[in-house]
């Protein structure tokens, strides 16, 4: 019996500190709304983020230098792995509040429920704060499209941070030696250009390809004036025409996609491609990829629009006002001049404060091809809409149109996929 | 007896306080968050709606037919392999531990890893399987970015995958088999043939049993190599999206966790009526 009771203890301390350590991640939560004017305690923010290479570590250089300027202020960052699994690792957190970053990386479209939810914390009083912001909107200097693609229902959740556009990427060499003069700038000059080179190479050359085909559809869409919700008509003579477009170039050989590999750039550095359609956040690993083999460009994306993506900043509700205050002073020294100057020139990422796009040191980067075309490719911006289900449609678009071009590929009628294509385009959007 | 069976609770508590917590709550949650709609954060009373929803979504359908197809080709396929290489090893060759060694590495090696090398292999363009299919004039058809290969391509994989274990598991049998067996058979002039089918194969129908129901089981959750072999999603136009596939976007990306967990009490249903159909058919063949 003696034996039992004490094993009947341990069970007990086990159960006890299986107990404690559930309950040691207290409530930390502050109701109050004021907003700290000075951090005069020792405040952690933690920050989850998704950013890999030198992406990474240019974020780390810019923390060391925002906490060497603030003292009392220490920022976690966590790497959470690619944005899929950043956004999973967000849904499922949602669960357990506290166990949540005080500040994220994210689309807006991944915090829908958690913005339903109250979980968010909306900036805007935060904005307007003299002490840890900027004073208003307008003197942060944030380009306004941006700002607003960080609304959520009209509420600003996000102040947005590293963004991207699309741009067109080509090989200047090739152009020459084709006899290509004008670098397209509709897509009638892409679909020609391509079927230039295509012809010329004797079929060695592909014309050109667009990384996401999402991108691709709902930017076709968008051009002829339809904007991306659930009242598109998949089998429509619009959206037939814009799919047909790409089908029609993918049957007779001069356009293709990017496939398994998911990016083009590969198959542009080897020479395969001519030109690409895809995120201006990539020209670090096209310039790492064509090295001294052929000089290569980048232009405006061909047609009206071009997509604004990339992730913003969001916050907690659960933190203390403290860390709230902090966090959005780190974040405020994020999108600042001089942190923006550095973080776009050293990843391709575009400026999200309108001084940088305009300063002399931007556009003088030599390093990247990019900042010299920056404000002419970004006239027209366009971002998939924060709606119910518009983010899962979005992503579930990219498989879809995928299966209409293999099927084109293959001679198959492209007009069976399209239909195919429209049940699962409805059913995405009524989940 | 009675004092014997109350201590036999306080032993067992770790266990049932583990399987409890770590396998049957999770197991009656998901059924429970099967009938609730909503993010995760805020689940309210849904009904049967998820279950009428996956029943009319043709990705969960396609999802079932691959999962299932892939199980019941590779499974018995891999198996037939691993018996053959398992037994000429056995019989055969003589450092039967270098080629055991040999056989097991992919075991312990990461299935992204092995993944990525075999995204390598089977590319289209420039992969080694298509250099030699070529060299050997035969068609070389797009194994990667073609979504009617994408399946085949999966269960290529998986059969090679699968080698490993089930080798080394059959090696093991192999060699507990009595030795006298085929010594009275030699005496009295048994084939090779002969041996293997009355002696061999009956001896080895437990061992069989045991991993054709383990590899049905893995069969059914399959989803890293899937991940691996395309780069992160289920093969070109996900036409090669398995029932886990399915339950992870559901979940994760999607954000319908009900939908998600709804398409988890079907996998594990089937996954149940197949394994119990399994061990029947087991006691028969084995007449245990």
């Amino acid at each position: 019996m003696k034996f039992s009771k004490k094993l009947a203890a341990f069970a007990a301390i086990g159960l006890a500190l299986i107990g404690t350590a559930a309950c040691s991640k207290s409530n930390n939560s502050s109701s109050s709304d004021k907003i700290p004017s000075k951090i005069t305690k020792k405040t952690t923010v933690v920050f989850w983020h998704g950013m890999v290479g030198v992406q990474q570590s240019t974020l780390q250089k810019l923390t060391q230098e925002f906490e060497k300027q603030n003292p009392k202020i220490n920022v976690k960052l966590e790497s959470q792995g690619s944005y899929n699994d950043l956004q999973a690792k967000i849904n499922s957190t949602l669960q357990s509040p506290n166990n949540l970053p005080t500040i994220t990386q994210a689309y807006p479209g991944w915090l829908w429920n958690a913005a339903q939810n109250k979980m968010l914390v909306n900036l805007t009083p935060y904005i307007n704060n003299k002490n840890v912001g900027w004073g208003s909107a307008k003197a942060s200097d944030i380009r306004t499209e941006l700002l607003d693609d960080a609304k959520i229902k009209g509420t600003q959740y996000g102040i947005p941070f590293n963004k991207s556009i699309e741009t067109l990427t080509y090989n200047e060499d090739m152009f020459k030696k084709y006899g290509i003069k004008k670098v397209p700038t509709t897509m009638e000059e892409l679909k020609n250009a391509s079927e230039t080179i295509y012809k010329k190479s004797n079929h060695k050359v592909v014309g050109a390809g667009f990384d996401s085909l999402s991108n691709y559809y709902v930017l076709g869409m968008k051009d002829n004036g339809v904007n991306f919700n659930d009242k598109i008509d998949f089998s429509g003579s619009t959206s037939k025409k814009v799919i047909n477009y790409y089908a029609d170039g993918i049957k007779k050989g001069y356009f293709r996609v990017a496939g398994s590999e998911h990016y083009l750039s590969g198959p542009f550095a080897n020479e395969k491609v001519a030109m690409f359609i895809g995120t201006s956040a990539g020209e670090g690993f096209v310039k790492q990829g064509v090295g001294n083999k052929f000089t290569y460009n980048v232009a405006a994306r061909p047609g009206k629009y071009t997509m604004q993506q990339g992730t913003d900043i969001y916050m907690f509700n659960h933190a203390s006002a403290d860390q709230k205050a902090a966090a959005f002073k780190y974040i405020k020294f994020l999108v600042s001049k001089s942190s923006q100057l550095k973080w776009a020139n050293a990843t391709g990422y575009i400026p999200v404060n309108n001084a940088v796009i305009n300063s002399k040191e931007y556009k003088n980067n030599t390093d990247l091809k990019l900042p010299a075309k920056l404000s002419s490719s970004m006239k027209y911006l366009y971002s998939v809409p924060v709606e119910k289900n518009s983010n899962a449609t979005y992503s579930q678009l990219n498989s879809i149109i995928q299966t209409i071009l293999s099927a084109a590929q293959k001679n198959q009628n492209v007009n069976n996929a399209i239909n195919a294509g429209k049940t699962k385009f409805d059913a995405a959007w009524k989940q | 007896m009675k004092p014997n069976q109350k201590r036999a609770w306080l032993f067992l508590a770790p266990t049932i306080i583990f399987v409890t917590f770590f396998s049957i709550y999770p197991i009656l949650r998901a059924f429970i968050m099967s009938f609730q709609g909503g993010p995760l954060i805020n689940m309210a009373w849904n009904g049967v709606s998820n279950y009428q929803y996956i029943f009319h979504d043709p990705e969960f359908w396609l999802a079932l037919k691959n999962t299932i197809l892939y199980s019941l080709i590779s499974v018995p396929v891999a198996l037939a392999i691993s018996i053959m290489l398992a037994w000429f090893i056995f019989s055969k060759v003589k450092s039967k531990s270098f080629f055991e060694t040999t056989f097991f590495m992919p075991y312990v090696t990461s299935t992204i890893a092995i993944g990525i090398v075999f995204r390598y292999i089977f590319n289209g363009d420039y992969g080694l399987l298509n250099f030699i299919l070529r060299t050997l004039h035969l068609p070389a058809p797009n194994w990667i970015d073609d979504p009617a290969m994408s399946l085949t391509t999966i269960i290529l994989f998986g059969i090679w995958t699968s080698l490993a274990f089930n080798i080394v598991i059959l090696m093991g049998a192999l060699r507990n088999i009595d030795p006298n067996y085929y010594t009275i058979a030699n005496m009295y002039g048994a084939s090779g043939t002969e041996k293997f089918w009355r002696i061999t194969m009956p001896q080895l129908i437990p061992t069989i049993a045991f991993l054709l129901t383990m590899n049905i089981i893995a069969a059914f959750k399959i989803y890293t190599s899937v991940y691996a072999l395309f780069n992160g999603q289920a093969g070109v136009g996900n036409s090669a999206t398995t029932a886990v596939f399915y339950i992870y976007n559901k979940f994760q990306i999607v954000g319908t966790p009900g939908v998600a967990m709804a398409a988890t009490v079907v996998l594990f249903l089937i996954i149940l009526f197949i394994t119990f159909l399994q061990r029947k058919m087991m006691k028969k063949i084995g007449g245990r």
